[in-house]
């Protein structure tokens, strides 16, 4: 897991001949850890939360083309939640969480005909090692999830044959997420891509793990 | 029976572009003032709606010899009394070209270097310009727009004059080519216009594909049936129960393309404004829809999400489609009208082919053209999900574009075949029901299609 194999993840890129490239991006992903009360501190009469009632892997994240929303996402919930970039400074002020791990994805991004890809690698904030390398996929002409379907595993065919060609130790996994739990529906929106970077984000520290 | 008279398409269509800038810029060396500049403009409007007129009468001369081929008799004497009509109208016509042609001249708009320009009638042809509708109507956009005349747009009328005069004799020579050949045998009219029109190909092949006697069924046809644009719709409607329709007039097109623009971004992540949209709009047109059939300038066509054509008509309420456009159900802008482009590649290409299947339409059939437009169009509802039948593939980059594309060239010949087919055979059966008609990668399209 090095700089290089990114390099050649964008050289395969690149290869495809009109991939114009178009700048970076970033997308930070926060896990949240909840933050134990003393009860004996507290002088409001509300209602302290015991510990465990708190949500155990509570996300947030900021998406790249999206700098004034801010995402929340609760996996064993099934939840989703969208709200504006300022609640983070609320959510500093209440001081019930902490974060406990803060990823930053970034690379290039690169325009090749209808397709949008991002090709970036998953680093840890303040540690700089490198985590692993993801590729973002967008067809621009259509937003029905339906539909793009079978264009997008096809574009993953071409994909994994030319990366096949660079031989590159590890490959490229494509996780299928039902966005159906999540309460979302067909038309693709930034909350779909913002769960799919926490899906990946899980994926990611599955692989790592085993 | 009085022969139907066949809808002329708009006499702008009928200018092509020339492809070579003239160099004789140097030949004008007196500053045209506005005054003459808008006189010569009126003069050419007027000469480009004789040849219109020229055109017209051309074509229902043909229509009333064929009649007259095989007509029973107690016709025949009122097809000959209409011919007589026909030609004393027609040289009225080329008088009144001619006088006009002097008076151009006369005002130095063309002169001797220009009238001597070579023939190539294969990029003058009248019937099928692909570019050539719309050149000529950006042109004359442009030409009206500047009133003070610069070089280039003195050189630009000169050459629209050039091009006029040159249709005109175009127009001359086959008529009297045409009247020729009639005392000779009925068959020979279709070889004589072959060889002296089919200079780009592709229309001499669809003539050639239809032979006399399936012409001569489907002229039937057309005379009997000349469906309203209204009944056109409805069929559709049935056929394609996912397409949903809408007309509007031209005016209230642009309004909802704007209104599209501001919607595209906001209802992304929200679908239910977007279906409120979608029927206000309904209802707000939808009256129009049922009431001013005879107004619908713009037809559009949306299958919810994978594209929206939009179709326009000239003239308003009439079943002749003169453009087409394909967009993303997304995309919103002022961009989105039937000679706009999408931003999308994939649709970029498929109104490319569009526009080619339309000019086959046209000339093939032009009172169907209207209906096997539409139906081509519908057949694109699996645009990203039927294979190509070629390679039998979906996404392939294609290696001149280096574009990633799904097939985005579907057949339009295969409608037509079987449309005049279906006229023989008795049990009616749908005629290419669309999920037949094959798509082709760009690379992969049969040189025919």
């Amino acid at each position: 897991m090095s700089s290089q194999i990114l390099a050649e993840v964008c050289q395969c890129v690149e290869g495809f001949g009109s991939a114009a490239k178009e700048g970076r991006w970033r997308t930070t992903l926060t896990i949240y850890r909840p933050v134990a009360r003393d009860p004996s501190s507290t002088a409001t009469s509300a209602p302290v939360p015991m510990p465990g009632d708190l949500p155990r892997d509570f996300l947030g994240l900021t998406l790249h083309d999206r700098p004034g929303a801010y995402f929340f996402i609760l996996r064993h919930h099934r939840l989703i939640l969208q709200a504006d970039a300022n609640v983070q400074s609320l959510m500093d002020k209440l001081q019930s969480y902490k974060a406990r791990v803060v990823l930053h994805f970034e690379g290039f991004q690169y325009q090749l005909g209808d397709f949008m890809l991002r090709v970036g690698k998953c680093v840890q904030s303040h540690a700089d090692t490198l985590r692993g390398i993801m590729m973002e996929v967008e067809y621009l002409p259509l937003s029905s999830i339906d539909k793009s379907r079978q264009i997008m595993e096809d574009f993953l065919d071409i994909w994994q044959d030319a990366v096949i060609k660079k031989s590159l130790p590890g490959q490229f996994i494509n996780v299928e997420l039902n966005f159906a739990d999540y309460g979302l529906q067909d038309q693709y929106t930034p909350q779909h891509t913002a769960l799919q970077y926490a899906t990946c984000i899980v994926q990611l520290m599955a692989t790592v793990r085993s | 029976m009085m022969p139907q008279a066949q809808q002329t398409t708009s006499a702008v269509g009928a200018l092509a572009a020339p492809q070579d800038p003239l160099e004789s810029a140097g030949d004008a060396t007196t500053e045209a003032p506005p005054k003459q500049v808008a006189l010569a403009m009126e003069r050419l409007t007027r000469a480009a709606r004789v040849i219109a007129d020229i055109r017209l009468g051309a074509d229902r001369l043909l229509e009333a010899l064929f009649m007259a081929a095989d007509a029973r008799d107690q016709s025949n004497s009122k097809a000959v009394e209409f011919i007589l009509k026909e030609e004393s109208s027609m040289r009225q016509h080329f008088q009144d070209l001619r006088a006009l042609g002097r008076q151009l001249e006369d005002s130095g708009v063309l002169n001797g270097s220009l009238k001597s320009r070579g023939n190539s009638w294969g990029l003058h042809m009248p019937l099928v310009c692909p570019d050539g509708a719309v050149v000529a109507y950006a042109w004359k956009r442009q030409l009206a727009g500047q009133a003070g005349a610069s070089a280039v747009d003195r050189t630009r009328k000169r050459m629209l004059a050039s091009d006029i005069a040159e249709d005109a004799k175009f127009f001359i020579r086959i008529f009297g080519l045409a009247l020729k050949a009639f005392t000779d045998q009925k068959r020979r009219f279709f070889p004589h216009l072959d060889d002296e029109v089919s200079g780009d190909g592709e229309i001499g092949i669809a003539k050639k594909r239809l032979n006399s006697q399936g012409l001569i069924m489907s002229q039937r046809e057309e005379l009997r049936e000349k469906k309203s644009l209204s009944d056109i719709l409805k069929d559709l409607e049935h056929e394609f129960p996912n397409a949903r329709i809408f007309t509007y007039q031209r005016l209230d097109w642009l309004k909802r393309a704007s209104l599209l623009s501001s919607s595209a971004i906001e209802n992304s992540s929200d679908p239910l404004k977007e279906q409120i949209l979608n029927h206000s709009s309904n209802t707000r047109f939808g009256s129009v829809n049922v009431a001013a059939a005879d107004q619908a300038a713009v037809i559009e066509l949306l299958v919810p999400s994978v594209f929206r054509a939009v179709v326009s008509l000239h003239p308003a309420g009439s079943t002749n489609p003169d453009a087409v456009s394909f967009f993303a159900t997304d995309e919103g802008g002022n961009h989105i009208h039937a000679r706009g482009l999408s931003v999308h590649h994939v649709f970029r290409h498929v109104t490319e082919h569009a526009d080619k299947a339309l000019q086959y339409f046209v000339c093939v059939d032009n009172n169907l053209s209207l209906s096997l437009l539409l139906r081509w169009i519908c057949s694109h509802q699996t645009l990203f999900s039927k294979t190509c039948s070629k390679c039998d593939r979906l996404l392939v980059m294609d290696k001149s574009l280096a574009l990633l594309l799904p097939p985005v060239h579907r057949a339009y010949q295969e409608t037509t075949t079987t449309v005049s087919s279906q006229t023989e055979s008795t049990p009616p059966t749908k005629a290419a029901h669309p999920d037949h008609i094959s798509a082709y990668h760009i690379g992969c399209s049969a040189d025919d299609c």
